[in-house]
């Protein structure tokens, strides 16, 4: 990303500062240059970027695509909740049948938020929400290590209006399986 | 090429810099009492007949920023009598009366003079009632660098006015979609322009956050390394982007104390958020809030010895202030069921924030000691993500009152609420950067 980066950059940042000089008379501010480091060549994050399991959310929205069904059923929460509604609980219930005739398969969880409200505390709400479907699943017999989970906020909304109805489908946790190997 | 000289320069004409008004300290509310002055297209004192643009950019820089501030109310320029091209920029070269019969308080003229590609500009400020010069500046640059003398002496006229310079200079960190379907961030001058796209890669860019020297930005960016988000510092001197710390769950975004020595983030554990601090290496050296609930959004206070942050531990999220000595975090927040994205002042007696009002998000201020929260917006739309000017006198934050989100800034009581960004996306999270000078 960075070597793609416009030179005018570089040359923006450095007229933040505009160098006070001596005048003739009275100088009455001191210089303040820049510690300018010549970018010798743009370096590089520091390893490339591997690409998300195209099953996830993240994946699908790379590709430009809604996501896609799987064999496990999303569940859904209230506003500002992270508790397991007794409805979710009876999807976690149907899920854990699937991954309990589906040994090998590994599964990630995914945390989503409504657009209501701040990005930062949606991230740490949907890990909640992730979470608490882990847990869930694991008291039914699911071994931890093969449920991962991730948070996306309200980063990636299935539903993009402004309703009730749209906010309810995006609270939501919804299960990609992304191996069918066993955890190691 | 990527290097350009620092070749601009500042002389100062030796005039008093002690402020010379008062009236327009703190707040003007009634825009009918705000400062009337006029600012002259600047004369060409050069040969060149190339100079037309320059002579009204100039001049439209210093009004812009004028008019971003508050404070003064700028005459028309069809009302003006005088051409700038035959008239004189030094005292007793004009006529003060062209100026007085319009109204006009005080005044901006000047005059530039172009030498291949380098510019010398003379900006004065006069008092047009005392027919005196208040101060006078001459700077050097590149013709291309004309917006930044501008903003310079904008900053100065505010100095003269109110004994603290402007923020004209500074910078906006902020993230949009107007590249696509992703957030990336990006930098522009508080004005809009020289808007620079610092995140391209096609994944979910966030929170930008700038150090106290103002050369670098954190920003948390999903699956560099791990699946979750890891923090990353761009270094806008460099170029170079560096991982800062990735893995062990969601990294939400890093802020610099204000002496630079630790960093603090909201980590996730487990699905559990808590907030740490880190070494300028990025090493965890403390965990500041250990409990079930969520805390997250950490801002500190200016003498860094305290953080507020947002946590739910009372059931919905609020805002709590905690001494890093030790001690209990203290709750701030008790009205609304919805308070998050808590910004310290500059000046260290207010902390603004985002709170739901009827289904809606508002900007309000707080005394950090406790009381009555004051509700800074009250337009259709969302207003979210308050954030300082380095003077405590202004608030960025991002609305969507005109339909998409963008960027806002606003008096630091509200007023003067005036649009900054306007790319075709939606442009959210503003981080104001600290001075640069």
């Amino acid at each position: 990303m960075v070597d793609r980066l416009s030179a005018s950059l570089y040359g923006m940042m450095f007229f933040a500062f505009l160098a006070l000089t001596g005048c003739p008379t009275p100088a009455t501010t001191k210089p303040e240059a820049p510690s300018a480091v010549r970018p010798s060549a743009a370096q590089k994050a520091p390893a490339s970027r591997p690409a998300p399991p195209p099953s996830s959310s993240l994946g699908a929205a790379q590709r430009g695509t809604a996501p896609a069904g799987g064999p496990l059923k999303d569940i859904h929460f209230d506003f500002d909740k992270y508790d397991l509604r007794a409805d979710a609980r009876d999807v976690l219930k149907a899920n854990a049948g699937w991954l309990k005739a589906n040994g090998s398969a590994r599964v990630e969880i995914e945390g989503h938020c409504d657009e209501r409200g701040t990005n930062e505390y949606n991230l740490a709400l949907g890990a909640k929400r992730a979470q608490a479907a882990r847990d869930y699943l694991v008291t039914l017999g699911i071994a931890k290590g093969r449920l991962s989970t991730i948070s996306y906020g309200e980063e990636l909304p299935v539903c993009k209006e402004q309703n009730e109805g749209c906010w309810q489908k995006n609270r939501r946790a919804r299960s990609v399986v992304v191996s069918a190997r066993p955890a190691s | 090429m990527i290097f350009r000289a620092l070749a601009v320069f500042l002389c100062f004409w030796g005039l008093s810099s002690q402020p010379l008004y008062s009236q327009v300290k703190g707040t003007i509310v009634n825009p009918a009492e705000r400062y009337p002055m006029a600012i002259s297209p600047l004369k060409n004192l050069g040969t060149g007949e190339d100079g037309a643009k320059l002579s009204v950019g100039i001049a439209d820089v210093i009004i812009r920023d004028l008019e971003l501030s508050g404070w003064f109310r700028i005459l028309d320029r069809s009302a003006y009598i005088e051409d700038p091209q035959k008239t004189g920029i030094t005292l007793g070269d004009f006529d003060f009366r062209d100026w007085s019969v319009i109204g006009a308080q005080a005044l901006v003229k000047g005059g530039f003079h172009l030498q291949g590609d380098e510019i010398t500009v003379e900006l004065r400020l006069f008092d047009v009632y005392q027919a005196n010069q208040m101060v006078g500046k001459k700077y050097t640059g590149k013709v291309r660098d004309f917006r930044r003398i501008a903003h310079k002496f904008a900053d100065e006229i505010i100095f003269q006015f109110t004994g603290v310079p402007g923020v004209f200079n500074t910078r906006i960190a902020y993230v949009s979609t107007a590249g696509g379907r992703f957030k990336q961030v990006y930098v522009s001058h508080l004005d809009g322009t020289e808007r620079v796209q610092v995140t391209k890669d096609p994944t979910i860019n966030l929170f930008p956050s700038w150090s106290p020297d103002g050369q670098s930005i954190f920003y948390s960016t999903y699956g560099y390394l791990e699946r979750a988000p890891g923090l990353y510092r761009f270094n806008l001197f460099t170029g170079r982007d560096a991982r800062f710390l990735t893995g062990g769950g969601l990294n939400l975004g890093g802020k610099w104390s204000p002496d630079g020595k630790f960093v603090a983030i909201p980590l996730e554990r487990q699905g559990n958020v808590n907030i740490f601090l880190l070494d300028p290496a990025g090493k965890i050296v403390r965990r500041v809030t250990d409990d079930a609930a969520i805390d997250v959004s950490p801002t500190w206070s200016p003498e860094g010895d305290r953080l507020a942050f947002i946590s739910n531990r009372s059931g919905s999220p609020q805002i709590y202030i905690l001494e890093l000595a030790g001690g209990k975090a203290r709750r701030l927040t008790y009205s609304g069921g919805y308070n998050t994205s808590p910004s310290w002042s500059p000046s260290g007696d207010k902390i603004a924030y985002t709170g739901r009002v009827n289904g809606r998000f508002q900007i309000f201020t707080i005394p950090v000691q406790g009381g009555d929260p004051q509700q800074l917006t009250s337009s259709a739309g969302d207003n979210e993500d308050a954030s300082w000017s380095p003077d405590g006198r202004f608030l960025a934050f991002a609305s969507s009152r005109q339909g998409r989100y963008h960027i806002y800034v606003m008096q630091a009581g509200g007023e003067n609420q005036q649009r900054l960004t306007g790319s075709g996306g939606d442009d959210t999270n503003p981080s104001w950067s600290p001075r640069f000078e």
